[in-house]
């Protein structure tokens, strides 16, 4: 019969001078801040700090200025079947546990979670026989959790890997404990596993499969390809006439200079005069693609999607439009004015000076 | 008759001040100072007597406007009612967050265990989450059902593509994006910024390796975190549907809650170009001919301010995460958080000085 301490309780007076030495010796339980050392959230819970007490001691040992206080409860602990203490086990299983996730910021919180949660429940049956090891099952899952991602598993195999883990790749496994033997017989499967050798069988049959089937893939998509495509093309392809009669020059030369003719708004155009010329203006936003409206009243067009805004000769004046609108080629054929909405030109391209882009009144 | 018509004079005052303090740029100041506010004292907000208070003032301020012909017909709206419920239930849901928030951290502080502590979250598939699940499922109908007849689903003319309703709307969770529209260039606004916002959303369990806060609610330990994704949420995104629903009208115009919306209220939003203040006004010399010259002051300020901001916010407010998160983390939180500020920086420009773009390369079609 043994007896033991365990610690219930863990607390910081004043006078912490940030030095780390405790979140060093227990990283689970402390955690030094900016201006102080706190214990954490979880280390609250006496099932938590139990089976962490050596640590605890240790590092209140180590703290140079003795802030680090804690309330002890004293313990019989049988040899073989530590009744009173199911945490205990835990505190045992800790290499195992430990080199599971030996990086000490390793996103423990669940792991630990579920190990505080599990104390109570192994206190409550302690004369069960499973209380005395660590649940299999629960240390696979640990295992598995930790070993594909994380720091614990970048650790696993780098050089500053803690020395309880060294210890435990380096022992023998009739040496250790259940958990730990599988988690050692699955590491040896793998490595088996890698290790085997490709067989010239399986390269030939592997290479005429792929072979095959690359084949197979290459020949439907040439046959089948061109069918898809055509399928995705319109059989009727409707484009209207692009160009547009738009009446007779008189009504143009009787606007006044800066007036807006709307008559011919839905087929997609704007006339506009202006001093010497008449032009047909896109009614598309150069912004994204909107309709706006004519205000009379503030002699301006503005899009009702965005608040762009254009002078009633088109050039853009407010809001987020980044150019002009755009003119169309305008023409008189017979005595009637056309546009032809297939060809535009833009203001900022310097394109409103060429010909074709208006009509000398 | 003398004092009903001074009360009503009295009114007309109130809401005309309602009015400008909802203009944007007010409007904006106005949230983002009041959802500082409310994290600075979050444990006093969140207390319920305090929040209960809150809610009620706004309910009634609601009720009381709604006395408003104005106001009422914009409200009640059928396309706007979901923003209505939206604006509470936001609230509610912060109110709950931050409420378990303060309770824990007072609860850490004097070293009590925490709501969460002891907790069994284990649920049962059958019974509990398969009933509940049918539960609301038959609320949810039954929810539908009522507001589809209550409230008739708004069709509008038939569509036609040389016609745009006016304002034109996009769907209400989008309005925060069409108010970006206005600010930026359409690709910049429409691509780049709403793929950073998916981008960083990615990248924030990347960023963020405080491991703390996971499985029970808390201020106290995630200050930064949750600061600078609410801002992103409740301000650039919340604020910006609201704005899109309540305060855009006819022209894409902004109008008060109590205002007329007025198809021909004339505005005007002469731009300003940044190459035309720095060239013209403050220079007094014409605009350099090539575009690359031209843009060169604006190219400069917006390059200190993605190259330089990240180094003043390390050697300041940023040291301590510097230090924790490094270089490379820090990088890619300085390129999300200073695009993030460019918003309500770009808007308060535009709405203040009508500054159309900083760099405006239009033949690139690259403008900030």
């Amino acid at each position: 019969m043994a007896k033991k301490e365990l610690i219930t309780k863990v607390w910081i007076e004043e006078g912490c001078i940030v030095c780390d030495a405790c979140e060093t010796a227990a990283p689970d339980v402390f955690e030094v801040t900016e201006d102080s050392c706190i214990i954490r959230p979880a280390a609250l819970d006496l099932e938590f700090t139990k089976p962490r007490s050596v640590e605890i001691v240790d590092a209140a040992e180590e703290c140079p200025v003795d802030v680090i206080k804690f309330e002890t409860v004293s313990v019989e602990v049988a040899d073989d079947a530590p009744a009173e203490t199911a945490a205990a086990p835990a505190a045992e299983a800790a290499p195992a546990a430990e080199a599971a996730k030996p990086a000490k910021k390793a996103p423990a919180a669940e792991p630990k979670k579920a190990a505080a949660a599990k104390a109570p429940v192994a206190t409550a049956k302690s004369k069960a026989p499973s209380a005395g090891e660590p649940d299999p099952s629960i240390q696979a899952l640990l295992e598995a959790a930790t070993s594909r991602g994380g720091h614990a598993g970048i650790m696993r195999n780098a050089d500053d890997m803690p020395a309880n883990t060294q210890d435990w790749k380096a022992a023998d496994p009739k040496s250790l404990p259940p958990d730990a033997r599988q988690a050692k017989v699955v590491e040896a499967a793998q490595k088996a596993k890698k290790h085997s050798e490709l067989h010239r069988r399986d390269f030939v049959s592997n290479s005429a499969l792929a072979v095959g089937w690359t084949a197979f893939g290459v020949g439907t998509g040439i046959s089948v390809g061109p069918a898809f495509g055509r399928f995705m093309m319109p059989n009727v392809l409707e484009e209207p006439d692009p160009r547009i009669r738009v009446g007779k020059m008189d009504k143009y030369i009787e606007m006044v200079p800066g007036g807006v003719n709307e008559d011919y708004k839905p087929q997609g155009i704007w006339m506009i005069r202006e001093e010497d010329r008449i032009a047909a203006l896109n009614i598309i936003c150069t912004h994204l693609g909107c309709i706006p409206n004519w205000l009379p009243n503030d002699r301006k067009f503005k899009c009702p999607c965005h608040g762009s805004g254009y002078y009633p000769d088109g050039i853009n004046f407010e809001g987020p439009t980044p150019r002009p609108l755009e003119r169309f080629r305008i023409a008189i054929k017979d005595g009637i004015v056309v546009v032809d909405k297939s060809k535009k030109y833009q203001y900022e391209l310097g394109q409103w000076d060429q010909p074709g882009s208006y009509i000398l009144v | 008759m003398d004092s009903i018509l001074a009360s009503s004079s009295t009114i007309d005052s109130v809401k005309h001040f309602i009015n400008v303090a909802c203009e944007p740029h007010w409007f904006l100041i106005i949230s983002v100072a009041a959802f500082f506010i409310f994290l600075i004292g979050y444990r006093t907000w969140t207390k319920p007597a305090v929040a209960a208070t809150v809610g009620a003032l706004a309910t009634l301020f609601f009720l009381v406007s709604c006395m408003d012909a104005n106001f009422a017909k914009i409200v009640t709206k059928a396309d706007n009612v979901p923003i209505v419920i939206m604006m509470v239930s936001v609230s509610f849901l912060l109110w709950l967050g931050f409420r378990q928030a303060a309770i824990n951290d007072e609860r850490m502080e004097k070293g009590e265990p925490l709501l969460e502590a002891g907790a069994d979250d284990k649920v049962l598939v059958w019974p509990d989450l398969v009933y509940s699940e049918l539960i609301a499922l038959v609320l949810c109908t039954a929810l539908l059902i009522a507001w589809a007849i209550l409230l008739r689903a708004p069709l509008e003319q038939p569509a036609d593509p040389n016609v745009a309703p006016n304002p034109a709307k996009a769907p209400w969770y989008f309005l925060g994006l069409q108010e970006m529209l206005v600010y930026f260039d359409p690709w910049l606004a429409g691509v780049v910024l709403p793929g950073l916002i998916i981008v960083g959303l990615i990248a924030i369990p990347y960023i963020d390796k405080n491991p703390r806060g996971n499985g029970y609610y808390t201020f106290k330990e995630r200050k930064f975190a949750i600061t600078t994704f609410l801002f992103g949420f409740v301000i650039l995104w919340v604020v910006l549907i609201i704005f899109g629903t309540f305060l855009r009208g006819p022209n894409w115009n902004f109008f008060g809650p109590y205002e007329y919306w007025d198809h021909n209220r004339p505005a005007a939003l002469l731009n300003t170009e940044f190459h035309d203040l720095f060239w013209i006004n403050f220079w007094g010399v014409p605009l350099p001919k090539h575009y690359l010259m031209r843009e060169l002051p604006g190219i400069i300020l917006l390059g200190a301010y993605f190259v330089l901001s990240p180094f003043i916010m390390k050697a300041t407010f940023f040291r301590k995460i510097y230090r924790d998160i490094g270089f490379m983390r820090y990088s890619m939180l300085c390129v999300l958080v200073l695009f993030m500020v460019l918003m309500p920086i770009k808007m308060v420009l535009r709405w203040t000085l009508n500054l159309h773009y900083v760099v405006g390369i239009t033949e690139w079609f690259l403008n900030v």
